[in-house]
């Protein structure tokens, strides 16, 4: 009796293990990322190489921008106070990397990837949203951090990290590199962190190496100093 | 009249007929209407029970998807699957046609006090449990725009009953935007944006 109450709970215990399985897997799909061997970082897959061909509209992409400007709002400043990124002026390149990468579950997003599902958004959309979002200004007063560590935080931005994201943290459209600059510093210290402890499963590996050695508070120097960095200054 | 204006006339109306027919003609659904859905919705798709949804000045996008989903069953109600299932589509398209044509009439609020939190969650979202604002799909204004619904002057119960089959998954002919929005929501949340959505003109 005991023996079949003890597998009557299991069993009821695996149904319930499937189920929430099961709920999770229609929020986000999950994908191999940095974690899995032979991950390669920037090798853009079909549908990626379908958007960049794509020849996109940013007057198009106003109109399927409307999904996603309930959270990133209308001008693409987002909320720094909640962590959402600012977006306005990033590369197309890389906002459909990103974009796609959280929408094949390389990226984990459980809150935006409802909103980037190939329910919703078809891959010409995702590159004429792309496009809009390339189109509009990048915000001057973007979240900062409290400016006490500016020193390190540059000699560290300029060892490690301008060599890809450029000097005024401009980033590079053909190497899926962000643009840095005009970002809110919650969401860069967040993401960086992330990187470095390989819960942004989409990063680079050799920004991942680089970051080994970082500290919290060399994490939060540079993030500072990046979301200081302005392409106005040029 | 020369023969050629009266065979450019010709050529015009077989250009358009393709589009007219895409559009659906709202002349042509108003027997249909009169008959079939007029005892639910309302004559003129301005339906009197609060649990019945008001059709009229739906974007004619959605109403049209809407009613192909009852007839193919991806939306499952036991009311409208059988009513439309033998309609042509056709009828379907002149019908979404006929009621996104017709004057919205004002909505009814029933709990004024909730209509401050439910403008808030409208216009702002609750960036704390991650919900966007509405308005970006459903306009300011609450009148939708294409495939995202016309959601001023909607009755509050059917709109209540529509988060609840979103958030149980039961309402899932659409994308799943709107399961994952109720899912976030609170009942609270849920009830002030319905009662917001019923006040907006």
């Amino acid at each position: 009796m005991k023996t079949t109450l003890r597998s009557f709970i299991l069993a009821a215990l695996g149904i319930l293990a499937a189920q929430s399985t099961l709920a999770q897997s229609e929020r986000q799909p999950r994908a191999k990322g940095i974690e899995s061997p032979g991950y390669v970082w920037n090798t853009p897959d079909k549908d990626l190489n379908r958007a960049l061909d794509y020849k996109a509209s940013a007057k198009r992409g106003l109109v399927a921008y409307k999904i996603c400007r309930g959270c990133h709002l209308p001008d693409g400043y987002g909320k720094p106070e909640v962590l959402y990124p600012q977006i306005a002026g990033q590369h197309a390149s890389v906002t459909l990397k990103q974009m796609m990468d959280i929408r094949a579950g390389r990226r984990d997003n459980p809150a935006m990837a409802p909103f980037v599902g190939d329910w919703i958004v078809t891959v010409e959309e995702l590159a004429d949203i792309a496009a809009h979002i390339k189109s509009l200004p990048p915000p001057a007063n973007n979240q900062k951090g409290d400016g006490k560590n500016l020193a390190k935080g540059k000699a560290l931005y300029d060892k490690d990290c301008a060599s890809c994201h450029g000097a005024n943290g401009e980033g590079d459209h053909k190497k899926f590199y962000p643009m840095v600059a005009h970002q809110h510093y919650g969401y860069l210290v967040r993401e960086t962190r992330e990187s470095r402890d390989q819960g942004r499963r989409n990063a680079s590996p050799d920004m991942v190496k680089v970051l080994k050695g970082y500290s919290d508070a060399d994490v939060e120097a540079v993030s500072d100093y990046m979301s200081r960095l302005s392409l106005a200054k040029k | 009249m020369t023969s050629q204006t009266l065979l450019r006339i010709a050529a015009l109306a077989i250009l358009a007929s393709p589009l007219v027919a895409q559009a659906g003609d709202a002349s042509k659904a108003i027997s249909l209407a009169g008959n079939l859905c007029a005892s639910c919705h309302g004559e003129d798709g301005n339906s009197a029970i609060p649990n019945f949804p008001k059709l009229a000045g739906q974007q004619v996008v959605y109403l049209l998807r809407e009613l192909k989903d009852y007839k193919s069953g991806k939306r499952q109600n036991e009311v409208m699957g059988p009513l439309v299932s033998g309609l042509a589509d056709d009828d379907l398209a002149n019908l979404a046609a006929f009621y996104a044509s017709q004057k919205p009439a004002p909505g009814t609020v029933t709990e004024p006090s909730l209509l401050p939190v439910g403008k808030t969650l409208y216009l702002k979202g609750n960036a704390a449990s991650d919900i966007p604002s509405c308005e970006s799909c459903h306009e300011v204004d609450g009148s939708g725009s294409g495939k995202f619904p016309r959601v001023a002057g909607q009755n509050v119960e059917y709109l209540l009953e529509q988060f609840r089959l979103y958030a149980a998954g039961k309402r899932n002919n659409g994308t799943r935007v709107m399961r994952t929005i109720a899912e976030r929501m609170s009942e609270k949340e849920t009830r002030a944006v319905s009662e917001y959505m019923a006040s907006m003109p």
